[in-house]
């Protein structure tokens, strides 16, 4: 899939009224912007531009922006992380019970064969945000994210967390896009994370990670793809002594669990 | 004061009530249930309602909004249990509700009361949690079993009758040419739509249709006619099922012949009628899970001509309107759980469908009945004018200080 480059952020989806929650510092304007589900209407429009069909439910105008004075910025908005998602059924998955549902299904009803619409419904993207035009580019570097720093109990200035998409996967399990941010008085940590549990099947976790150090302009993104086995991990958690169904609602309680499959790791200074 | 109605006292005070009392309530629902037909018969007036999820505080919102049991003749049509955090005390009082006043509320199944999903997404939990045991958890679900398939409203009107709960107010005629009133929980008309010159926005729920479309002469018997001027008319028999149509399934009567005292199967008729979606496509398709049929427009359209079906209600879809008619007005989706998960932000709505007291109250019971229409079917039929109906849309309740979720996230330091 195409890394996710300059894309002139969100001119394609119409903004809402509501501006958000916004605190600056040291020329960073950082923004969230948490509203309910799209209507009827918006959501014909976006499943139009898309062209599949979106998450029952949809965030349609939340966003977390990171801009600076510069005339830098970084958003993660709900339109462009679903626009990362695989629109050809390639990649697409079934559920646990696809095979013998579909094998009664054939001898009865020989006409009913076409997929509709396929594509992956699971909505796993890799979406690492959308920077703006006029931005410098992030450049590979092995520079990590200074955790010790985040560790510090600085007092936080700015918290939120908002959700971009959900979906119950037609109770086979959960997908979900989620970011997370504090803002401490030197530094900002953002935490956009995507969380897919296919019941009996499979379950990926891919989390972008913004650091800003307000001081310097530095800014690193992180980014981890991590999947595993659902049966691979139901093991695990059963020889632990735990609740698997609770344990596996919560993707901090299996982060541990999942091997990494991919990542990438960027820097950039602004000045 | 009964045990029964104690009991129903507390749980809408949303207390949980003894385990004895509910294995023996469940009894009796069950007793009551095993009566019930696949598809329950039920006479207009009555309120329709969609997927609960648990969200007890919006449950006491709809009956504020909808009128209290008995007074209001209800049909919620399944989801009562998970997501929500009071699974236990919305199922159980309507449970309560059903064996205090059978006749005035009627249960259908949703896909969610099955033991296999309910251990996944939360009632299991629930009752473990505030019982220490799975035992009322067992006794629900085998009432589950019991619960009918779908519901035909019978004896509906074309015309909206006023209001009841503002009768301080004077009551203000509704044109009989209304077919779609839309009220908000402040018992305030929001918007009218005329059967004449039906134009609809999609902004309130309503696919779009062209304007103009004239209401067409039902066929005989029915009490239909084109004459949209003056009298009351019949709306129309209305079918209630949790998700939708089976491609097992082209009539009503084949509902009724299922068997389906049993865990909701993973496939077959019976699970398409809890699991399917409509859809805009040409026929028949499999949803791209692998599994689950979606139906488009001639499936409905086909379906309620051969069946003498003027709407098919349907809940199983989450709708920020509360409320979504596709179609041309032949299928809507009915969603009652408002702000959704407590976080989704949507309203709900519950569909009223008047009584058609053109007849004496003397009902059409051939309605529903397969093979009625004799005549052939023509794909370009124009769709049958339907019932008068009136959405009730609301909001969640005002957040309860235990247990919810906080509005404001609480900061952590996570890394």
């Amino acid at each position: 899939m195409a890394d996710n480059g300059r894309i002139e952020p969100s001119s394609h989806y119409p903004s809402a009224a509501d501006a958000g929650n916004s605190i600056t510092q040291h020329g960073f304007k950082i923004t969230t912007r948490k509203l309910p589900i799209l209507k009827a209407e918006p959501i014909e429009q976006m499943t139009k531009r898309l062209g599949i069909a979106p998450p029952e439910m949809i965030f349609g105008d939340n966003l977390v922006s990171i801009d600076h004075e510069s005339g830098w910025g970084l958003q993660f908005n709900t339109y462009d992380a679903l626009d990362q998602v695989d629109k050809t059924g390639g990649s697409m998955l079934q559920v646990a019970h696809s095979r013998e549902w579909q094998s009664t299904r054939e001898k009865k009803h020989e006409g009913i064969t076409e997929v509709v619409k396929p594509f992956d419904w699971s909505y796993s993207t890799d979406y690492k945000g959308t920077l703006r035009s006029q931005s410098p580019l992030f450049e590979i570097t092995t520079t990590p994210i200074p955790l010790e720093l985040l560790k510090r109990p600085d007092p936080i200035l700015f918290f939120d967390e908002i959700i971009l998409y959900e979906d119950e996967m037609a109770d086979n399990g959960i997908t979900m896009y989620s970011c997370k941010i504090r803002v401490m008085p030197a530094r900002l940590l953002l935490l956009c994370r995507f969380f897919m549990r296919l019941d009996n099947v499979v379950l990926r976790i891919r989390d972008t990670r913004v650091y800003v150090d307000f001081g310097t302009g530095e800014v690193i993104r992180e980014y981890v793809a991590k999947e595993e086995k659902y049966e691979v991990v139901r093991q695990k958690l059963a020889s632990r002594g735990q609740d698997v169904p609770a344990q596996l609602r919560d993707p901090n309680n299996i982060n541990d669990l999942l091997p990494i499959v991919d990542k990438s790791l960027e820097r950039l200074v602004i000045r | 004061m009964s045990d029964l109605d104690k009991a129903i006292s507390e749980l809408r005070a949303c207390k949980i009530i003894p385990e004895p009392q509910v294995r023996e309530i469940c009894h009796k629902a069950r007793e009551l249930l095993i009566e019930e037909a696949n598809v329950v018969q039920v006479d207009a007036p009555v309120t329709i309602c969609g997927d609960i999820h648990g969200q007890f505080h919006d449950l006491m919102e709809l009956f504020r909004v909808g009128g209290d049991v008995p007074d209001t003749n209800y049909l919620f049509m399944g989801d009562f249990v998970d997501r929500g955090f009071y699974s236990l005390e919305s199922f159980l009082l309507l449970l309560c509700l059903k064996v205090r006043y059978p006749d005035r509320i009627t249960l259908i199944r949703g896909n969610h009361e099955s033991r296999q999903i309910t251990t996944v997404y939360g009632f299991y939990d629930e009752c473990l949690r505030k019982y220490g045991s799975a035992n009322v958890w067992r006794y629900c679900c085998e009432v589950f079993d019991y619960l009918a398939l779908g519901a035909l409203v019978l004896g509906t009107s074309s015309t909206l009758e006023p209001s009841f709960t503002d009768k301080s107010q004077a009551i203000e005629p509704v044109d009989d040419d209304v077919e779609i009133e839309i009220m908000n929980s402040r018992n305030e008309v929001t918007a009218r739509f005329p059967r004449s010159r039906r134009r609809l926005f999609e902004s309130d729920g309503l696919n779009s249709s062209p304007p103009g479309t004239p209401s067409k002469t039902g066929p005989s018997g029915t009490g239909a006619t084109s004459d949209s001027g003056g009298s009351h008319h019949s709306g129309g028999a209305v079918l209630c099922v949790h998700g939708g149509l089976s491609p097992l399934i082209d009539s009503v009567d084949k509902i009724r012949l299922l068997d389906r005292k049993q865990e909701v199967p993973h496939e077959g008729a019976m699970c398409d009628l809890l699991w399917s979606d409509p859809d805009e496509i040409d026929s028949w398709g499999l949803s791209p899970r692998g599994a689950g049929f979606l139906f488009g427009p001639e499936i409905v359209k086909r379906f309620n001509h051969l069946n003498d079906l003027s709407l098919i209600a349907r809940a199983h879809q989450l709708v920020m309107e509360g409320f979504k008619e596709m179609f041309d007005s032949s299928i809507v989706t009915v969603w009652s759980a408002p702000n959704y998960c407590y976080r989704c932000g949507n309203v709900a709505a519950i569909l009223e469908l008047g009584e058609d007291t053109s007849n004496g109250g003397v009902i059409a019971r051939s309605n529903g009945d397969a093979g009625r229409s004799a005549q052939a079917f023509m794909p370009n039929l124009a769709p049958r004018s339907g019932p008068g109906r009136r959405y009730r849309v609301f909001e969640a309740a005002p957040q309860d200080p235990r247990g919810m979720p906080a509005k404001k996230p609480v900061a952590d330091y996570f890394l």
